[in-house]
């Protein structure tokens, strides 16, 4: 019998994102053993399946929220955790990245799924800082005390240093070229 | 034999961040028969996706010079697949007045044969004031395509990218 191959994504903490081949009936703790993410017997790995945009879908109202995204069982096989259909894994120590977002004198406050890209937080922010749409866009998210300004394709748990679990941003005016 | 800037450019398109945007319909590179007949390196064309617009294409194709990729950044602009020449003006993006986005795809500096962009090289070098005012983007050796391509999708999908 044909074994059906799928391909993922998998992210984790200080961690490049890699691509995974692995047969649809094999375990994602075998898959993440051959990938040297957890040794075996090892259980203390939360693993997440596909990238969370729980956060857009909060009420305007809701202060303080957290996602739902629930880590899931790694004795599981590919197949039945729907890896052919989600495509990224993300392996972290921590069930959530409580985010602090700062503008205009004012914070936001989420507890994201590691799982969550810089780009559903940006917009997750622009909507609770109820940033004008049409000069929204130009507002992007630096690590305060940087002038680092993650892709939005990133993780949340691809930014946290290890042995924390908690992230700050400014939301900042991208820079118009002059000159 | 592949020199260290083509093996770097070509680990890059094949890596987990690039096929991750590429498998979300973001960027990628185009089917052989969009391509020039003899392109060699350090030339390189890709696409990258843009928002709806009525009109506008679903994606516009750029056109790269990567030498001495990932040292220094490539420079390039936008191509037109159907001449095989660099897209002619009046079919390129269009932003609203004194956006950043006009400000970037604008056509009346250097004849519209870079981008204006601290990550194009050819923009970059003629200003000096540019790694002061926007230090987030400098480009390293730790930069990659990726960085490039994310960066100029952000203002095709954006509110300020009017169509063509």
């Amino acid at each position: 019998m044909v074994k059906t191959e799928l391909e993922f994504f998998l992210h984790g903490q200080g961690l490049k994102p890699k691509v995974i081949s692995a047969a649809a009936d094999d375990t994602m703790r075998e898959v993440l053993v051959r990938a040297g993410i957890i040794n075996e017997g090892q259980n203390e790995i939360l693993v997440f399946v596909g990238e969370c945009q729980e956060a857009l879908a909060d009420p305007d109202e809701l202060e303080d929220g957290a996602d739902q995204h629930l880590p899931v069982d790694a004795n599981l096989t590919l197949e039945v955790l729907g890896i052919g259909h989600h495509r990224h894994v993300h392996c972290h120590a921590c069930r959530h990245v409580a985010s602090g977002i700062n503008f205009g004198g004012k914070t936001k406050l989420h507890k994201f799924s590691p799982a969550t890209t810089v780009g559903v937080v940006t917009q997750w922010a622009r909507r609770k800082f109820r940033l004008d749409p049409a000069a929204a866009a130009e507002y992007v998210l630096q690590l305060c005390g940087t002038t680092e300004q993650p892709r939005s394709d990133k993780h949340l748990g691809e930014l946290l240093e290890r042995g924390t679990c908690s992230l700050c941003f400014d939301l900042v005016k991208e820079i118009t070229p002059q000159g | 034999m592949e020199k260290p800037d083509q093996r770097l450019f070509d680990e890059d398109v094949s890596s987990a961040e690039f096929r991750s945007g590429e498998a979300k319909g973001l960027w990628g590179l185009p089917s052989p028969d969009l391509l020039p007949d003899a392109l060699q390196w350090p030339k390189r064309i890709l696409w990258i996706a843009a928002a709806p617009r009525p009109k506008s294409p679903e994606r516009f194709y750029i056109t790269l010079d990567a030498e001495g990729y990932r040292s220094v950044s490539p420079t390039g602009t936008f191509w037109d697949p159907a001449s095989k020449s660099p897209l002619d003006h009046a079919r390129r993006p269009k932003g609203k007045p004194e956006s950043r986005f006009a400000k970037v795809f604008r056509t009346d500096w250097n004849g519209g044969t870079a981008f204006y962009h601290p990550y194009d090289r050819a923009a970059a070098k003629g200003h000096d004031a540019w790694p002061r005012e926007q230090p987030h983007l400098i480009w390293t050796s730790n930069h990659t395509i990726v960085d490039y391509l994310e960066e100029f999708h952000s203002l095709l999908i954006s509110g300020d990218y009017l169509g063509v």
